[in-house]
């Protein structure tokens, strides 16, 4: 159960004093806290990690807290930072792990890529199709498409961007 | 490690804290301020002719400006180092008053339409670099003041922050800078004092999140 603001406070500044029961109190309170807010944000999985590390913050910090104010804007403070922080290091190593896969298995990837690829652009009629490939893919730039297809500069542009957006609805509807 | 045993070793590891307290940051802040302000002027630094320009409306402009530059974007710095601020909107009144000093420089610059000299004549590039490393040499002092203060804090906005600690460090270099700067152009000012406080803005935005650890 949650003690009440003031007597967090309380709790907290007995703890600057170095009082290790109110410390016990107060941390155990913040535990409870933590792991109700952390509930609604990320995966079971990892609201322990998260918990710890901000009960580690708690106490590294603890000069920092002003017993003049409430305990728990504090606390939310050190929480949304830990939070934000687990955020970006998930986020680094998701696109850590998905450059290692780019690597390990590169020629898989591109196959599987290429067929996935051929495979929407059956959808696609053969002029959309052309303009894509030669612009997007080869690496060509409009006048040299416009001369390999015969297409109007202009008509390689609308086929690119018609195609495009045909793919990405049928990208969506998969 | 279950919660519990966690919470156990750090009842055991607490040591009484000294509480952190803004009064004392400012307070040392202030004492720093004060001790680099009289050695710099001690050390012989101040312009000749500080005597009679001191009330002109150019002196009046810079120094003042410069003081209440440095004060909001220290006070501000200062403050960032709570979790529970709101550094950037600090900033951003922080941003309007640097706009308003440099609005009001305008207004008084003595040499608008003067003596006939280019922009690139007034601005003297090659004396206004100068300037601003000097600036931001000037400002070191305050930035490692305001950095171990930092490491103390705990801001929840590192980076913004750092920001704010750059700027208090580079307004405060600036102003230190005024009192033997010999230009009497706003223009020179405005241009090569933002440049030396943008030097220690980056400066400390680069550095100063680096190994910081709430």
């Amino acid at each position: 159960m949650l003690a009440d603001e003031a007597s967090l406070s309380r709790l907290a500044a007995l703890a600057q004093r170095g009082d290790r029961q109110a410390y016990a109190a107060m941390l155990t309170a913040c535990r409870s806290w933590l792991l109700r807010y952390y509930r609604r944000k990320v995966a079971p999985e990892v609201i322990e990690d998260l918990v710890q590390e901000t009960l580690l913050s708690v106490h590294r910090k603890l000069a920092s807290y002003d017993p003049g104010r409430p305990l728990m804007p504090w606390l939310a403070a050190i929480a949304r930072y830990r939070f934000i922080d687990h955020l970006r290091c998930a986020y680094r190593s998701a696109g850590e792990a998905e450059l290692d896969d780019d690597t390990t298995d590169g020629h898989d990837q591109a196959v599987i890529a290429r067929l996935s690829l051929d495979r929407l652009f059956e959808a696609l009629p053969d002029a959309q199709q052309r303009a894509i490939e030669l612009v997007k893919i080869e690496g060509l730039s409009i006048s040299e498409a416009s001369v390999s297809t015969g297409q109007s500069e202009s008509l390689v542009k609308v086929n690119i961007h018609r195609g495009l957006r045909r793919l990405a609805a049928l990208i969506e509807r998969l | 490690m279950s919660h519990d045993a966690l919470i156990a070793g750090l009842v055991t590891n607490l040591d009484p804290v000294r509480r952190r307290s803004v009064a004392r940051e400012a307070a040392l802040v202030l004492m720093l301020a004060a001790v680099e302000l009289g050695l710099f002027l001690g050390l012989g630094a101040m312009r000749d002719d500080m005597g009679a320009m001191i009330g002109s409306p150019y002196m009046l402009w810079k120094l003042g400006g410069l003081a209440l530059l440095a004060l909001a974007s220290g006070a501000v710095a200062i403050r960032s180092l709570s979790p529970t601020a709101q550094p950037r909107r600090d900033l951003a009144y922080v941003a309007v008053l640097v706009g308003l000093t440099i609005i009001a420089g305008a207004l008084i610059d003595p040499m608008a339409g003067g003596d006939g000299q280019t922009i690139l004549q007034r601005l003297s590039p090659a004396n206004g670099l100068l300037c601003s490393l000097c600036i931001a040499v000037l400002a070191l002092p305050m930035l490692a003041m305001l950095a171990l203060l930092m490491r103390r804090g705990a801001p929840t906005r590192p980076r913004t922050s750092a920001w704010s600690i750059g700027l208090a460090a580079g307004t405060w270099g600036a102003l230190v800078f005024a009192f033997c700067c010999p230009v009497n152009d706003p223009l020179y000012v405005a241009t090569w004092y933002c440049v030396g406080c943008t030097m220690v803005a980056v400066m400390a935005r680069w550095l100063l999140p680096k190994g910081f650890r709430l």
